[in-house]
């Protein structure tokens, strides 16, 4: 549009200036261009994440009778139930964060390791239970976990266990259930960075005298690092704010965040009530992800983007 | 004794090999007898087999059948980490999560090597290859050429019984690559490992090798000294993969050389009757001057098409009496430029006796 | 490019403002409930013959609760005209001051229970917590009372009770300490909150939604549990081995309101005065086992003699039972609530 629309006036000017003028505001022009190429993306990002997160913000430092208070806040102290279910919401990210990465792992390694028509077709099987809604899928594990469920029945025929295993309605059913949604987020972004490494340093290793053992642990593992940060991140976050599984698969025993801030907005007549939680939620999330950022540096937080 | 010299080379036996991919055969009963502290390339295009037969060398491709002894100790199902074999890879592989220093000493580290031991040869190495100092440099600050200076550190150090190179030059400029194969050839001596070398650029065959194995669909073709290759090529595919050639069509008939009515003279035994093509360097044509003797040259009249002056030489395109082109190159001494033909001009073609070299017609 | 780009704006922003207008009759209102089989059943006994009675068109919308009622009165976009909600829901939204007061001179309140009559909000149906138990764990000896409920040793096996509806639960705790039904209100929360306590350890699951009351029942997930009777009514009507009674069973009432900002206040005034009305209240049996919050429906002689026993709001049924206090739980509910997740959570 302004590239090379520099004009060639340079009568009675020193040699030191010549089209100088003409030149930065032939720059100012294009960085002017640029500007107005993402402001629709800006004013989106306004509009829809600025401003009602500010409004959040605004709306959770008042109290019931609309007075600027810090009751909203102040509950989550004076309240254990509210320290208990912070505490709950972490363990259940952290072991469902966890058990995505023992299954996740060796999942998005053997899919790299496929050839290639083997491996699309595994991934569709990976990624198939992402159209399938998340309610149907817990109902379904409920199905399969319940005390008269098919694995407990199952077992129970097989002369396996006598009694039924406490598998739905506690806390083993939320991770199992919340596994399985999360294991995608996990085995996607692990997958691609796997399929980023340089076969031929695989083969170096070996070459060199480290045995496949030795090779996967000093070479391939840690190659495979930010994508499993990347991955981890993202599930770790997800689980934060899950809300669907842990309200159906819980037995109403273990109660998250999320759950919480439900509560909150039926209960009290102030939407304050539930804004601070999910301005503590934000809050700790950012934190989460900056220390994430410190720990293992820009790549695991910039999606796959060694390479 | 740190990075020791010759003694601990080793020979390599191939015997047999077969490779197939499904219902394509790679390589076809492949032999080859490579001699302690030996540098031999492995030469040909791409597909000939000459990358597969190298993975194959190091345990990354199972062969179908066949004999791989180094020093006489059969290593075809050797795992590979176990068979001690140096590599430098085209791209390199150098591992992007380590430095200098601990890609060097990762084979040592391997080995259970002792920290101080490993330091000591890491710098050795380093040093060999020209890059002291640099040890704590990321891979990823290194230009081009260290990266290879790296990587050839990294297979040596262990001191293997050979090293092996598949294409490691190919991925630098012009100029860095000249200058790598002559520290790459000077290396080879000082060290005196046996070497299998891949690549498809005759040049830099010829430049480095103790010898050359030409490859062509999955066989070898010829193994020769480089000079051997050049001057005596003993197929139409070698003439033509190595430096570039005229062929001229002769015939064998009564003891005697002919093309078309021209009985040739030549120095090597004459070869069975029958049509065969005789393999003419650009260079080993002459422009003969009018009333020059013959003597032992044979004489080709032709027409010129066009001449190309290069600075140093010049190259002349001509087209013989039966319709085919050939091409010579001469250098622009005074004495020739002052008689450089003009396109359409008669001229006669000299071949010295001796460079007559007959390939088979395909 | 800039002028253009304002152009397209002017555009879109006319486009959306001539879908956002919305496309009101004065002959039409808006009515939300619960939504599913209940809905259903109140569209045939209420709304279906209010309109035609009328001569108005009713559209229909589902709700949450309160809190979308909140959303549409505090950011000024009223959709609906009237809604139901929970009484204790009711009895919250009118301290707020959400609702539009109802004209009683349009609204016959007769027959109808004066603890569900305020100025802005009626009772429309009855909803009984029961205790139901399998037959096929018990036989015919299962918990009757909530006191047997509570008795882990008398009875064992696996229990569930609601841990979304505080009031309801700790109104069940206050029975199971052994208060007879018209001592339990005003209800003491901090003995309630012990009485939970007690079996809290023996507590499955603590369910959140009616359909999850069921399933767990249903699929033998627990042997016993706090339940409500319309769920109740369905899992014995498709086959489960179950069996309940309207034994100290807890009396909750939905009611009806007209959002502050109602565009059709006055029409909706005249449908809701149907909808309470002994007649079409005599309907809503028919369909589901909430009964009629209207008392006088069951002297219309429409609803089948052997089918008012199975009603919870027959004049017979409601003496078996405790009815919760809206008033009561306006005042308490956030203190309540709160305290009792704390304990379920420990």
């Amino acid at each position: 549009m302004s590239v090379g629309s520099a004009s060639f006036d340079h009568a009675g000017k020193p040699d030191g200036v010549l089209n100088a003028d003409a030149l930065r505001a032939d720059a100012r022009r294009q960085a002017l261009g640029l500007l107005a190429l993402v402001s629709p993306g800006l004013f989106l990002v306004f509009a829809v994440i600025i401003v009602p997160i500010g409004w959040l913000f605004w709306l959770s430092l008042f109290d019931e009778t609309g007075q600027l208070s810090f009751a909203n806040y102040a509950r989550f102290f004076e309240q254990a139930s509210y320290i208990k279910t912070f505490v709950t919401t972490f363990k259940v990210a952290f072991v469902v964060t966890g058990a995505s990465v023992l299954f996740g792992y060796p999942l998005a390694y053997m899919l790299s390791q496929l050839p290639r028509r083997a491996a699309s077709i595994c991934l569709i099987f990976v990624i198939l239970p992402f159209w399938t809604s998340v309610l149907v899928r817990t109902y379904a594990w409920l199905v399969i976990l319940q005390r008269k469920g098919l694995i407990n029945n199952w077992l129970i025929d097989l002369g396996v266990i006598g009694q039924p295993l406490p598998l739905a309605n506690n806390f083993t059913g939320v991770v199992i259930g919340m596994t399985h949604i999360m294991l995608p987020f996990l085995v996607l972004p692990l997958y691609a960075s796997m399929k980023t490494i340089d076969v031929d340093c695989l083969r170096a290793g070996m070459n060199l005298g480290a045995s496949p053992a030795a090779t996967f642990r000093q070479i391939f593992f840690p190659l495979s690092l930010p994508g499993l940060a990347s991955g981890v991140v993202i599930v770790f976050v997800l689980c934060l704010g899950f809300f669907v599984t842990p309200a159906l698969m819980g037995g109403g025993k273990v109660i998250m965040w999320a759950m919480r801030m439900e509560q909150a907005t039926s209960l009290y007549s102030n939407w304050g009530a539930g804004a601070a939680l999910g301005v503590v939620l934000l809050a700790v999330t950012l934190a989460l992800l900056g220390l994430f950022q410190r720990l293992l540096g820009a790549r695991a937080t910039g999606v796959w983007s060694r390479r | 004794m740190l990075l020791s010299l010759a003694p601990s080379a080793l020979p390599i036996g191939i015997h047999g090999i077969e490779k197939r991919f499904g219902a394509v055969s790679i390589l076809s009963d492949l032999s080859l007898d490579v001699a302690a502290g030996e540098f031999l390339t492995l030469l040909g295009p791409s597909g000939s087999g000459k990358t597969t037969l190298l993975m194959i060398l190091a345990g990354f491709v199972r062969a179908n059948a066949g004999s791989i002894k180094v020093g006489g100790e059969e290593i075809i199902t050797m795992p590979p980490h176990q068979r001690n074999i140096g590599m430098v890879f085209q791209n390199y592989a150098l591992f992007p999560h380590m430095n200098v220093f601990h890609n060097v000493a990762f084979p040592l580290k391997q080995r259970r090597v002792s920290a101080a031991d490993t330091r000591e040869r890491v710098e050795k190495a380093l040093d060999l290859v020209r890059l002291q100092g640099l040890g704590e440099r990321r891979v990823d600050q290194l230009s081009g050429g260290q990266r290879q200076r790296v990587a050839l550190a990294r297979a040596i150090v262990f001191e293997p019984r050979i090293v092996l190179m598949d294409e490691p030059l190919s991925a630098l400029d012009k100029g860095l690559r000249e200058h790598m194969q002559i520290e790459l050839r000077n290396l080879h001596r000082r060290l005196g490992m046996t070497t299998v070398y891949v690549t498809h650029d005759q040049r830099e065959a010829i430049t480095m090798s103790d010898r050359i194995a030409v490859m062509n669909a999955g066989r070898i073709e010829q193994i020769d000294q480089p000079e051997a290759l050049y001057a005596r090529p003993k197929t139409k595919f070698v003439a033509g993969f190595i430096g570039e050639s005229n062929f001229i069509p002769v015939e064998c008939r009564n003891g005697s050389v002919w093309h078309e009515d021209r009985k040739l003279r030549m120095s090597d035994p004459i070869p069975a009757v029958g049509r065969h093509l005789m393999v003419v360097r650009p260079e080993k044509l002459r422009l003969v001057a009018d009333g020059e003797q013959a003597g032992v040259l044979n004489m080709l009249p032709a027409t010129v098409g066009d001449v190309i002056y290069q600075g140093d030489s010049f190259i002349c395109y001509a087209t013989l009496r039966d319709g085919r082109q050939v091409t010579l190159r001469d250098y622009c001494r005074s004495d020739v430029l002052a008689r450089l033909p003009a396109p359409g001009e008669p001229i006669t073609l000299g071949i010295d006796a001796q460079d007559v070299v007959l390939v088979a017609d395909q | 490019m800039t002028k253009r780009l304002c152009i397209y704006g002017l555009a879109v922003a006319g486009l959306l403002a001539s879908v956002a207008v919305p496309a009101s009759a004065a002959d039409t209102i808006t009515v939300a409930s619960w939504g599913g089989t209940y809905q259903d059943a109140e569209t045939k006994a209420f709304f279906d013959p209010t309109a035609k009675e009328l001569g108005i068109t009713i559209k229909q919308d589902t709700t949450n609760g309160l809190d979308d009622v909140r959303l549409q009165v505090t950011g000024n976009a009223v959709k609906w005209d009237i809604t139901e909600l929970g009484a204790d829901e009711c009895a919250r939204g009118s301290k707020e001051g959400l609702f539009e007061k109802l004209d009683y001179s349009v609204i016959d309140k007769s027959g109808i229970n004066p603890k569900l009559v305020h100025d802005d909000w009626v009772g429309i149906s009855y909803t009984s917590v029961v205790l139901i138990y399998r037959t096929d764990v018990f036989g015919d000896k299962g918990p009757k009372t909530w006191a047997d409920f509570w008795d882990v040793e008398k009875f064992p096996g696996r229990r569930a009770l609601s841990g979304s509806q505080a009031t309801e639960t700790l109104s069940v705790a206050a029975l199971a300490k052994g208060l007879p039904i018209d001592k339990v209100y005003p209800v003491d929360i901090d003995g309630a909150l012990q009485s939970v306590d007690k079996v809290k350890g023996h507590i499955d699951a603590w369910w959140t939604s009616g359909a999850q009351a069921m399933q767990l029942v249903k699929d033998g997930e627990v042997d016993m549990a706090s339940i409500w009777n319309g769920r109740a009514g369905t899992l014995k009507k498709e086959g489960a081995p179950v069996s309940f009674s309207f034994d100290q069973g807890v009396l909750t009432a939905d009611c009806m309101v007209i959002p502050k900002g109602s565009k059709n206040k006055d029409l909706a005034m005249k449908a809701l005065a149907k909808f309470v009305s002994p007649d079409l209240q005599a309907n809503l049996p028919l369909y589901v086992d909430n009964g009629p919050a209207n008392e006088k429906a069951f002297e219309t002689g429409k609803i089948p003699q052997e089918r008012i026993k199975d009603i919870n709001s027959s004049p017979g049924n409601v003496k078996k039972q405790v009815l919760q206090d809206p008033e009561f739980w306006r005042d308490t509910l956030v203190e309540a609530t709160e305290k009792f997740n704390n304990l379920i959570q420990q």
